[in-house]
């Protein structure tokens, strides 16, 4: 039975990390540009949809003109840093995303402090019983929403012609330059929807544990779960953040209390602390090792 | 490395040490700070400066050697500590550096990011040897006998050791295995073509940047008196990775002048804030500069400060000095930008 609720809660937050690890894969995609600041977006996102809802906003409009400033700042990001960065080293273009996590948390830090925000009800309360297992409104509202704008993006991408650029720039800049397609320009749309995504991820997070900087924390965590997935896998993206929610979940439910009980036993220490915030890059190393492209990364890729 | 450069350098350690010494304890702490930070900074340009080899693990190497330090100098080694912290440190970053060998790049830095979220795990929980999230109190360092308690005195040990190890470096990159460090950056095929072994010089490079991050966190641990994992979370791997692209990567003196600047940009920016009114926003302000910096910097002088001096000297000297600085070619192995293809 507490299986059963882990899983649910585990799948419910692991849609807002797929709508999350979507953003992540579509930039890697279009500009083979990692981007370790994905998770400030979120949090950035979950900031200012908190500051619209104050502002008196309905709650759906607070979320879409979020979203909409949020694609705003994407598209500045790349506009602004990382257009100038194409021919740059690896190691500068992983620094400048994680200057701007630095930059935007410091940010919502000057702005909103450090205290964790209690964020407006936007769901209504309560919960479904449903033979013994609960789910609150707050979750089933979290799991329909990011899921539903996860498909839809994912048939967005694969059906309008705004989706086959995209693909043909990911697939090919250089083909695609040459049959007319604005390839800079579809690295912003990327962005700007990769941004947006990552913001309403972020403002539902907030509406399911509370407002914080720590939102920020998602970027870093939920990366060795897409290397897991594939770096060049959409699909492979939703299934890591479901996969991230559930070990979390299961590994803060079951595997912690059940490892540290074994532990007491001979030795002194008490508590395995975060382990549900290691045990993705665990599992990262082993799959490097075994099989470094992923599960449905393409084998032929070359990884450099 | 002409006997003129390491007078100078030795000049100018002498110096520090001298203002040092004599000065309060507010300016000793400044001086050991730059000197730690700028061995630290040393250790990383080798991986990733000169090497090619991207890591993120570098402050929880640190946190190796200052555990290991704080243990062995707990345990009454004495200044054979720094020795222990130093060889254990190495062998963490061979183990570390060992997926390099089958993985490049960006598979590889994210590998290494792994490896600093793991170690910094085992840091909060291995409770007997660490004392865990509380952190380990660390007795102060004895020296021939003699417990080095005051900053004026570490501010003198940790300039000897930055200047020994800038010079062991800067001597080891002139040797047949720096160069070979050189050609494993630009391409591994063409190392491997010139009959280097790609392998071995990974683990040289991964095993001599180990030892020196290994004696920066031995230093770290022995001036703050405390070893615990937050000093040593992925912050401090990218506090030091800003040292080196603000210093300049694969420049040796950069990597201590990036060092000074990173590390002395945040005390300017508090001090800063004593006179203004934004007494509660001074760290947001001091984390937001840090931000930019890094950006702006690789922005605008993606080569870093050396660069940027170099470019100085040549408009004003005329040509040679420009032609041979040594800043590392482009290497751009990204996987795809849109001008110029795959």
């Amino acid at each position: 039975m507490i299986a059963l609720q882990l899983a649910i809660s585990g799948i419910a937050t692991g849609s807002v990390y797929a709508l999350i690890a979507l953003g992540i894969v579509l930039i890697y995609k279009c500009s083979g540009v990692v981007n370790f600041a994905q998770g400030a977006y979120a949090m950035l996102g979950a900031y200012v949809t908190y500051a619209l809802l104050k502002l008196g906003l309905p709650a759906l409009l607070a979320v879409l003109v979020g979203m909409a400033l949020m694609a705003l700042a994407g598209m500045a990001t790349e506009r602004l840093i990382l257009r100038r960065m194409l021919k740059a080293q690896i190691v500068s273009v992983m620094m400048v995303t994680l200057g701007l996590l630095i930059f935007f948390r410091a940010f919502c830090l000057a702005i909103w402090g450090p205290d964790q925000i209690a964020f407006p009800q936007v769901f209504p309360s309560g919960s479904i019983d449903f033979a013994g297992i609960f789910i609150t409104y707050n979750y089933l509202a979290a799991f329909a929403l990011a899921t539903t704008l996860s498909v839809a993006f994912l048939l967005f991408y694969r059906h309008t012609s705004i989706g086959l650029m995209q693909r043909c720039a990911a697939d090919n800049p250089r083909a695609a330059l040459a049959i007319g397609i604005h390839v800079s320009n579809q690295v912003s749309i990327a962005w700007a929807a990769s941004a947006a995504l990552a913001g309403l991820g972020g403002a539902l997070l907030a509406t399911l544990g509370g407002l914080s900087l720590n939102i920020s924390d998602i970027g870093l965590i939920a990366f060795p779960v897409i290397v897991v997935g594939g770096l060049e896998s959409l699909a492979g993206a939703l299934i890591a953040g479901f996969l991230l929610g559930m070990l979390e979940a299961f590994t803060e439910g079951m595997l912690s209390p059940a490892i540290e009980e074994f532990l007491r036993g001979f030795t002194t220490i008490q508590s395995v602390g975060a382990l549900q915030q290691v045990i993705p890059y665990g599992l990262l190393v082993l799959m490097l090792l075994v099989r470094p492209q992923g599960i449905f990364g393409r084998a032929g890729t070359e990884r450099v | 490395m002409t006997t003129r450069q390491i007078l100078l350098a030795l000049a100018l350690a002498i110096l520090f040490a001298a203002i040092g010494y004599n000065s309060g304890r507010f300016w000793a702490y400044l001086i050991y700070a730059v000197a730690i930070a700028g061995i630290g900074a040393l250790s990383l340009n080798l991986l990733i400066g000169f090497c090619g080899q991207i890591t993120f693990a570098q402050g929880a190497l640190i946190g190796v050697g200052a555990y290991s330090a704080a243990i062995a100098g707990n345990a009454g080694w004495g200044g054979f500590s720094l020795l222990v912290a130093g060889v254990v440190t190495a062998l963490v970053s061979l183990l570390i550096g060992l997926p390099a060998l089958r993985l490049r790049g960006l598979y590889f830095a994210i590998s290494t990011l792994a490896a600093q979220f793991i170690l910094v795990y085992f840091f909060k929980i291995l409770q007997p040897l660490t004392n865990g999230v509380s952190g380990l109190v660390v007795k102060p360092l004895t020296l021939f006998g003699r417990p080095v308690a005051n900053d004026q005195e570490y501010v003198v040990i940790c300039i000897a050791i930055l200047f020994l190890s800038w010079l062991f470096l800067a001597r080891i990159t002139r040797t047949d295995m720096g160069r070979a460090f050189l050609v494993v950056r630009e391409s591994e095929l063409v190392a491997r073509g010139m009959g280097i072994d790609v392998s071995r010089a990974k683990a040289q490079a991964f095993l001599l940047s180990g030892f020196f991050a290994g004696i920066c966190g031995a230093l770290f641990a022995f001036t703050s008196r405390l070893a615990n994992p937050e000093a040593f979370e992925i912050a401090l791997s990218v506090d030091q990775t800003a040292m080196i692209i603000v210093g300049g990567l694969g420049s040796l003196t950069g990597s201590i002048v990036g060092a000074a600047f990173v590390t002395l940009l945040p005390e300017a920016i508090e001090r800063l804030g004593e006179f203004l009114p934004v007494a509660g926003l001074v760290s947001a302000f001091r984390e937001m500069a840090f931000g930019l910096l890094i950006i702006l910097f690789l922005l605008l002088e993606p080569r870093g400060l050396v660069a940027f001096v170099r470019r100085l000297a040549a408009r004003r000297g005329g040509k040679a000095n420009a032609l041979a600085a040594r800043a590392p070619a482009k290497t751009s192995n990204r996987a795809v930008t849109a001008q110029d293809g795959r």
